[in-house]
């Protein structure tokens, strides 16, 4: 243990990045958990992965014979449109473009219902795993690129990756701390917060972008089993001892950061794969919490039945 | 071309809004698509009534109590809210998932936000006279730290008229709200609605197939059956003696008024 903390310069950006990951997708978990779309989580990866490899595939197919007719370089481009056309044809770009798109039906209301909305997430998982590697068959040298970076690594976090997801997670929590009342209100009585004026469909849109951001962005730099284990056991284990929502926020955010430091922590000192060790200590999380939630004082509580 | 919403100005005194309707509907058609299924529809709901909305499974009750609540459009037709208009609902039994942790005081309390005040972080707090106020008129407050998922079917309907009452409500719609009782209970449902109403001076609506109770409550009533295309509304007597109701209902009521 002393030994992973003497080395803390070396760890501290990916055992950060796991914790903030954790505590991120912890929170934004418990609607997934709550609204039973646990699927969207590997739907919206293998969404991103489409994204990147069509990214991959203009760049190759396009954008590089068209920057090479003009007499330069296919990378690293110096004009503005050159710039615009990277920009434009970057992976990041790609992937994010790629899961608005394919939550965009649920968003606009055009999917509805949970039975709907599985079938759904399961024409985009299935869409999303198919074109990458329909795609994949055309740009083979860029596949291992694709591979690192949609399925990034919870080992080793680059500096400039730690910065984005940070952001990301400040951002995406301070508007959900902000406006957790209207975010619950339209998730788990959407008609009743449509009587009572409050603004659904615009709540519900941002939602789901945040939970497309928030899981494409983990995905990317940590990978996609420990991003699928925040968003799903951390939430598990909250609603198991919470007496409202707002408790399983809060309980979900610290068990998600927790499992993302301290599997962090456990595969250093016992040398097993991160993103596992982490998906092992939030599932401990939930392990502990229905055992708590049996032997909570009252939980047999019986029920007064009079009207 | 009639416009299908409106707003009339909100009264500036009780006096003044004696009389008012909260919500007039004339020509009123409601359905899916750009399929009517009800016959045009007129009636005005004003404060202090007691409405009670008949008719079979399927006839069409939903979904008229949908229009209504702006939750979805009206195919023709109407309908003027008074202005500002604070309407809830009480939705049937199951339109909440019980899965989710929330204390009997947590589910009253989100009935608390309106608009855009889920952004006040203190809106809830300034908030907590009504929710008490709710929950005494219920007779809830006992039940406060109790999980809403544990609660008996009458004490859940209780809950959940705290909860629409929070807002200080103009109109009250409740669709079945006594399914799934015992008759004691859906008395003491029935019973409830009629005490918040007097002391409260709202205008409610009640779906219900619970007639010899709700017929004891109400004033006035809309009947309505998409399969023989009825739709009809006005006072107890009146629609109690209609040919319609008699031809529908009569076996249930012989010597009705």
């Amino acid at each position: 243990m002393s030994a992973f903390f003497d080395a803390w310069p070396l760890f501290h950006d990916p055992a950060l990045a796991g914790m903030l990951a954790g505590a991120l997708l912890g929170f934004l978990g418990v609607y997934v958990v709550l609204r039973r779309f646990v699927f969207l989580t590997a739907a919206i990866s293998q969404a991103a992965g489409l994204g990147v490899a069509t990214s991959f595939l203009l760049r190759l197919m396009v954008v590089a014979p068209l920057l090479a007719s003009d007499g330069h370089a296919a990378h690293g481009g110096t004009s503005l449109a050159e710039s615009v056309l990277f920009s434009l044809t970057s992976p990041t770009v790609g992937a994010l473009a790629m899961t608005l798109l394919a939550i965009l039906p649920i968003t606009n209301g055009r999917v509805r219902g949970n039975a709907r909305q599985d079938s759904y997430l399961g024409v985009v998982f299935l869409a999303g795993s198919a074109g990458t590697l329909a795609i994949g068959t055309r740009i083979v040298q860029e596949l291992q690129d694709i591979q690192s970076l949609l399925f990034g690594s919870a080992v080793a976090v680059l500096p400039s990756d730690f910065k984005v997801l940070a952001g990301v997670a400040a951002l995406t929590l301070g508007v959900h701390i902000w406006g957790w009342r209207g975010f619950t209100a339209v998730s788990f009585d959407p008609d009743g917060a449509k009587v009572r004026g409050l603004p659904v469909r615009l709540l519900d849109l941002l939602l789901f972008v945040s939970l497309a951001v928030g899981i494409s962005t983990s995905t990317r730099i940590l990978g996609a089993l420990p991003t699928f284990g925040f968003s799903v056991l951390p939430a598990i284990a909250a609603v198991q001892i919470s007496a409202n929502v707002a408790r399983a926020f809060i309980w979900a955010t610290l068990f998600g950061a927790a499992s993302g430091f301290l599997g962090y922590i456990l595969a250093f000192v016992h040398e097993l794969p991160v993103g596992a060790s982490q998906v092992l200590v939030a599932g401990a999380f939930v392990v502990v919490a229905v055992v708590a939630a049996k032997l909570r004082p009252g939980a047999q509580r019986p029920v007064p039945k009079q009207a | 071309m009639q416009s299908p919403s409106a707003e009339t100005a909100r009264p500036k005194s009780p006096q003044e809004a004696k009389g008012r309707p909260v919500v007039d509907f004339s020509h009123l058609e409601v359905g899916y698509g750009r399929s009517a299924i009800l016959p045009p529809l007129s009636g005005a709901f004003e404060r202090a009534q007691i409405w009670g909305l008949v008719g079979r499974n399927g006839a069409g009750k939903s979904t008229l109590i949908r229009t209504l609540l702006g939750l979805q459009p009206a195919i023709a037709g109407r309908i003027a809210r008074l202005e500002g208009l604070r309407a809830t609902h009480v939705p049937q039994r199951h339109a909440y998932d019980l899965s989710l942790p929330c204390r009997v005081v947590d589910f009253v309390r989100a009935g608390l936000d309106r608009g855009w005040s889920f952004l006040d972080p203190l809106h809830v707090r300034r908030g907590r006279a009504k929710v008490e106020q709710a929950m005494l008129e219920t007779q809830t407050e006992h039940l406060a730290s109790m999980q809403f998922s544990s609660l008996s079917e009458g004490q859940k309907q209780r809950a959940m008229i705290a909860r629409a009452l929070v807002v200080d409500p103009d109109l009250l719609i409740l669709d079945e709200p006594t399914s799934a009782m015992d008759p004691m209970s859906e008395k003491a449902i029935f019973e409830l609605i009629q005490s918040v109403t007097v002391q409260r001076g709202l205008a409610v609506v009640i779906a219900s197939h619970q007639m010899s109770l709700m017929f004891g409550l109400v004033s006035h009533i809309v009947f309505v059956d998409a399969d023989d295309g009825i739709a009809i509304c006005g006072k107890k007597a009146q629609i109690l003696g209609s040919d319609d109701f008699r031809r529908h209902y009569g076996f249930m009521f012989e010597g009705a008024p």
